[in-house]
């Protein structure tokens, strides 16, 4: 029952990710900033102080979200470059600190499209970026990071629940995801889609595992994906030829999910 | 009566083990082995004549099986088509320099060993024509591993038909010389890349009466035969062995038809006479799909051979019958397989003689006669059905209704016709064999993925 539920709020949510991109391209402005402020813990009047201290500074336009968890708001500051909205944050963290004293805001903020494109990949990220960030900084989403979040994993696997479970959690990282259930039409994907990465099984329907791996480097496409191994094979012999074959990384089943995140962000970094 | 008491008896033994079956296909974890050290490495053997239309696929499918380590040696037996050619070109293979060949068992001369290290489980030997066991022998020859599979290059494995059957072995590796596994008609299935994507029943009627034929014998038959060690036949389509002891028996024997049945027999024989503990097995849940002869011309050549191959091997063998030196198989299996199967023709037509007589001298009565027919044919059928029970308990391969009346409804036509069919081609093979003809008679073969087309348009 687990991932029917994930999904169906993931879905609530990607409502909210769509209606923040809608109304950024209904301003018609080239620039927009967009900030993330976490306030979890915080008094339950937190929106009205918030849109007070927006509402006090003549001049400027602002449209407030209340994000996935309570006390945490998506605001979009139509026309506003980083600088102006960092200065934004700042102030934001300040005024709210004098009236709730020992309070501690986080927050997340960038302006687009400085750093990069708005799409809602980057919205989920710098949502979750919030809660992997222990200090109390205000956090400007980096180029970087909007690259990474908008990284394409296919994922290629026989077994359809294990094939759903990567797909949701790799979503919910921010990836975009594509999923394949045999060697060739991954093969075709890998052609026409061109992922950054690619997460396989090495046991697939329709060509074995090393020659595979093999044609996935002589793909006709300007920078051969990633490839990270994801199997039950544990045939040490295997394991060292796929090394040879520039595989990235292999990943034996059972698998640690957290590992495996971990394993997929250094590999795209 | 005696041949009903013998069949119903293997049918219950049959029973008492499908709940065992049962709960090891569902329950066991062959996942977790299939990438695992532990498990013994096996050699595919894939005789292949004249196989230029489905090998490429065939092979495609075994070198994608969920084990972990293995090597498919497929060997061309002298196909006049292209057979060689194609295998070459798909996978880009080259002549080893220096074949490592043993010479464990006789067999002819190979012409080259084809390799290509990109495919580095892939191996095509070249040799000039032999028959099915030479080509055997010489895969086990060139085989690297302790294991050795032969499988038809006719026929489908399923991807965990391996790990299934290794799991079986490594229960008790000590003992075991042979498993054979469950062959099943592919006529009718959606298939695709190399696997079976859909099950259903063939639509055709030939391999429909074998559909329901193969269900009976492999279900109702083998499970209770392995349960007593009295196999006699592991299907020549998918079975696994142990090297060692198949060298140890000189290899297949050529020349004839029946080498799958022969083997078995001398490894029976073979472990009998040095008094060892040995198990010759029936893994039901490894399965493996085959093509079966849709016209009635091929299907008829294919039983005549059959029928050759297991007389040949019953009078090479006569020695163990009856004779309790060779325990279960001496007593049981050699005297069934005498009686009952190679006989049963001649039986059929004596009783068939004696009740004309009977009715022409006035001396039965038609209702003696109908009650007798019914006996006949309600037992025959029982044990259809019966085999049709296993297999929902079981393995629940058939989800459509549908295919399950055609089923019942097949079972019962099959004793109108089919059947008497049957033991004509039985003694036609064994006429056959009396003057010495001994052709392989021919097998056209379609490519899966026409027949997968077919399959689906209709």
């Amino acid at each position: 029952m687990m991932p029917n539920t994930t999904l169906e709020s993931r879905q609530e949510q990607t409502s909210l990710y769509q209606e923040i991109e809608q109304s950024v391209k209904e301003t018609g402005l080239e620039v927009s900033g967009v900030l993330f402020i976490s306030c979890a813990g915080g008094p339950s009047y937190m929106e009205t102080q918030v849109r007070g201290i927006l509402e006090s500074q003549p001049g400027l336009t602002y449209k407030v979200w209340g994000g996935e968890e309570p006390g945490s708001f998506f605001i979009l500051l139509p026309g506003q470059t980083l600088d102006a909205v960092h200065f934004q944050g700042l102030l934001l963290k300040q005024r709210l600190q004098e009236i709730i004293a020992d309070f501690d805001p986080r927050m997340t903020l960038a302006s687009f499209p400085e750093q990069g494109e708005l799409t809602q990949q980057v919205l989920i990220q710098m949502e979750d970026s919030v809660k992997h960030h222990a200090s109390g900084e205000i956090h400007i989403f980096s180029r970087e990071e909007v690259q990474a979040s908008r990284s394409r994993i296919l994922i290629v696997e026989g077994d359809a629940t294990v094939r759903e479970f990567l797909e949701i959690r790799l979503q919910m990282q921010g990836y975009e995801t594509a999923v394949a259930d045999n060697g060739l039409s991954a093969l075709d994907l890998m052609e026409s889609w061109k992922p950054d990465l690619v997460l396989t099984e090495l046991n697939l329907y329709g060509i074995d595992g090393l020659p595979y791996i093999h044609h996935i480097q002589q793909l006709n496409v300007a920078e051969a994906p990633k490839i990270v191994v994801l199997t039950e094979q544990r045939v040490e012999q295997t394991i060292s030829l796929c090394f040879q074959n520039g595989v990235d990384d292999y990943i034996t089943k059972p698998f640690s999910p957290v590992e495996l995140d971990a394993r997929i962000r250094r590999c795209i970094h | 009566m005696t041949v009903n008491v013998v069949y119903f008896s293997i049918m219950a033994f049959s029973f008492r083990n499908i709940m065992t079956i049962f709960r090891r296909a569902a329950y066991s974890k062959f996942n977790t082995l299939s990438g695992s050290e532990l498990v013994p490495s096996i050699s595919l053997l894939v005789p292949a004549y004249n196989e230029e239309v489905t090998v490429i696929e065939n092979v495609k499918c075994l070198m994608t099986l969920n084990y972990p380590t293995y090597e498919v040696i497929v060997i061309n037996d002298g196909s006049s088509d292209d057979t060689l050619g194609v295998l070459r070109r798909e996978f880009g293979l080259d002549p080893l320099p220096n074949p490592e060949m043993r010479n464990s068992i006789d067999c002819q001369t190979i012409n080259a060993v084809y390799h290509n290290p990109q495919y580095p489980h892939l191996y095509v030997i070249d040799k000039p024509n032999g028959g099915k066991a030479d080509s055997l022998n010489a895969g086990i020859n060139l085989s690297h591993y302790p294991l050795i599979s032969s499988i038809d290059a006719d026929s489908l494995l399923e991807k965990d038909a391996l790990i299934r059957m290794a799991r079986m072995y490594m229960e008790n590796p000590e003992e075991t010389v042979a498993i054979g596994g469950d062959v099943r008609i592919a006529n009718g299935c959606v298939i695709e890349n190399g696997a079976v994507k859909e099950v259903s029943l063939p639509r055709k009627m030939w391999p429909m009466f074998q559909a329901v034929e193969y269900l009976k014998a492999f279900l109702g038959g083998r499970i209770g035969w392995s349960s007593i060690n009295g196999l006699i036949i592991v299907s020549g389509a998918f079975g696994l062995f142990r090297k060692d002891y198949v060298i140890a028996v000189g290899g297949y024997r050529g020349g004839y038809p029946g080498e799958d049945m022969n083997i078995i027999i001398k490894l029976h024989r073979y472990m009998l006479e040095n008094k060892l503990k040995y198990r010759i097995a029936f893994c039901p849940e490894a399965v493996c799909w085959t093509q079966a002869p849709d016209t009635y011309r091929i299907l008829s050549n294919q039983r005549k051979r059959w029928g050759r191959g297991n007389l040949k091997n019953m009078i090479e063998n006569y020695d163990m019958a009856f004779n309790p030196k060779y325990k279960v198989m001496g007593l049981l299996t050699m005297p069934y397989n005498i009686i009952f199967e190679a006989l049963n023709p001649y039986f059929k037509i004596t009783g068939l003689l004696a009740l004309i007589g009977y009715t022409m001298l006035d001396m039965t009565h038609w209702r003696v006669l109908a009650v007798f027919w019914l006996i006949n044919f309600l037992s025959g059928y029982l044990l259809s059905v019966g085999a049709l029970l296993l297999e929902e308990l079981a393995f629940k391969r058939f989800n459509k209704i549908s295919d399950l009346a055609r089923m019942m409804f097949y079972s019962a036509i099959k004793f109108f016709g089919y059947a008497q069919l049957g033991g004509l081609w039985r003694i036609q093979g064994h006429i056959q064999y009396l003057r010495n003809n001994n052709s392989w008679g021919t097998m056209t073969r379609q490519s899966w993925q026409e027949k997968s087309d077919t399959a689906k348009s209709a």
